[in-house]
């Protein structure tokens, strides 16, 4: 098994048995390759209350590797390239950071109001029509 | 353990060597060969400030401490500025081996023939010692830990009892987890870098999947394979993020920005200096493997500052002497680290393999 999926398995197992942290929700997580969870924006931000889909795509070498990760537009999750600019999905990414980690800390920017530039009222307003994703 | 005074003992740790190699580092890592342009200036130390290391065949004899050969002497940062220092083997970074087969020094020597004089005057030294191989790891800012986790697992094979030495390895190894643990770090994020190494080291005593012991070419093979080779880097990285944070008042005072030399707190040091790929290692990284390994670590600093051509040697001793394996041997350039051998190539095994 690819070191990926392997550490992968863990990170799902591990939401399955601890759940995710508040705000946070695993959508869709069918395969090792893309999984999209949704982030709710806490604290009294102009984001309050807004939801967040965010896909996360891995190779093979995840975690050594950054996941790349993107705002998710509309339900068929053919997003355009919205990039995330935070810099621990670049040059300070660390295998020490998972999935839910990363859910975290966008959560926190966007609560902090450090809004990466991609993050455009153009943008919002798509995100924000794009909501209502299930997991089911 | 001596885990405050040695390094409390190494106030001129930073100022002096600590910060001139990593930011000759940055000037220089990862930019791939390029022909000398210019010497480097005129070095500065004075005769009467050497370094003590006349014997021809041995380390300077140390107990458990860790010494600084004199780092306060060395020229301060921003001499390499704009001088390349480092040739390489005219390789571009990305296809040179992670980790490469031994060679010989005289190889290393004559990349600086035509330009360095410093540097060749130090090479001739450090083969004068009986240092006449190089293996050399592929410059990409985690060449440190790469280098110290073959060399490490090198000095298990070469051990006058290699079992023995991969058994007491695998006892220290055991408490790691549990260290981990403590200082936050979740068991699905280590688990599988610690697989990675320990397997290596286990394959001393046990057969791996193929049936075989651990060889010094299957060790270099798996070196060289990206998943299990940065597995390896990505544990000592984390091993020694722990032993920081695990003992942040042994580091107070240590824990600078490598740019800017501001004081850091341990976690976001931590974060973004330790357990990043390619950032690359300086004294308090290196301090803490050799703790948390419990491995003596000897890194000899060919930098050209030597009028003499001499090699000032910095030893970071964690462990007690142990008479059946060798401490680790690295050389440093500014802005890279390689593995320093006493043989020229590698055992003739490998040939037949």
């Amino acid at each position: 098994m690819a070191v990926s999926s392997r550490r992968l398995q863990k990170e799902l197992m591990d939401i399955k048995k601890e759940g995710t942290p508040v705000g946070i929700e695993l959508l869709k997580a069918d395969d090792f390759s893309k999984w999209i969870l949704s982030v709710e924006v806490l604290g009294d931000t102009v984001y309050k209350g807004e939801k967040f889909a965010l896909m996360f795509r891995f190779d093979n070498q995840y975690p050594i590797s950054a996941p790349a990760v993107q705002f998710v537009v509309d339900d068929k999750w053919s997003a355009p390239e919205h990039p995330i600019c935070a810099s621990i999905l670049g040059s300070e990414w660390s295998p020490v950071l998972s999935v839910v980690s990363v859910c975290v800390t966008i959560q926190s920017m966007l609560a902090s109001c450090k809004v990466c530039p991609c993050l455009t009222a153009h943008t919002r307003a798509a995100l924000l029509t794009g909501r209502g994703f299930s997991s089911a | 353990m001596h885990q405050s005074s040695p390094f409390a003992n190494a106030t001129n740790l930073q100022s002096g060597a600590g910060s001139s190699s990593s930011n000759a580092g940055r000037a220089t890592a990862g930019s791939g060969p390029a022909p000398i342009s210019q010497s480097p200036e005129a070095p500065k130390l004075r005769v009467t400030d050497l370094p003590d290391v006349d014997e021809p065949s041995a380390w300077p004899a140390e107990n458990d401490e860790m010494r600084i050969d004199e780092p306060d002497e060395l020229p301060p940062a921003g001499l390499f500025d704009g001088v390349q220092v480092f040739p390489g083997d005219g390789l571009p970074m990305e296809t040179r081996p992670l980790i490469g087969a031994l060679e010989p020094m005289a190889t290393l020597r004559a990349e600086y023939e035509n330009g360095s004089q410093s540097f060749v005057k130090q090479i001739d030294w450090l083969m004068d010692q009986g240092w006449i191989g190089i293996r050399r790891t592929r410059g990409d800012g985690d060449c440190f830990y790469r280098s110290l986790a073959f060399a490490y697992i090198e000095q298990i094979l070469n051990a006058t009892e290699p079992q023995l030495a991969a058994l007491k390895a695998l006892s220290i190894l055991d408490q790691m987890p549990s260290q981990l643990k403590a200082v936050g770090f979740q068991e699905l994020v280590f688990e599988d870098f610690h697989d990675a190494f320990a397997d290596l080291i286990k394959a001393v005593v046990e057969p791996r999947v193929d049936g075989r012991l651990l060889t010094i070419s299957s060790l270099l093979k798996a070196f060289n394979e990206p998943e299990t080779s940065n597995s390896v880097v990505m544990y000592l990285r984390l091993l020694a993020s722990a032993h920081i944070k695990g003992n942040p008042d042994s580091y107070a005072g240590f824990l600078l920005h490598p740019e800017t030399a501001e004081s850091m707190d341990p976690e976001s040091f931590c974060n973004n200096f330790v357990e990043a790929f390619g950032k690359e290692a300086d004294h308090v990284q290196i301090n803490a493997l050799s703790s948390m390994l419990k491995v003596n670590i000897n890194v000899a600093y060919l930098d050209g500052h030597d009028p003499n051509g001499r090699v000032s040697y910095v030893k970071f001793q964690d462990a007690a002497e142990d008479p059946d394996t060798e401490p680790v041997n690295l050389l440093y350039r500014p802005g890279h680290y390689d593995i320093l051998d006493r043989r020229s190539e590698d055992p003739i095994p490998l040939l037949l393999e």
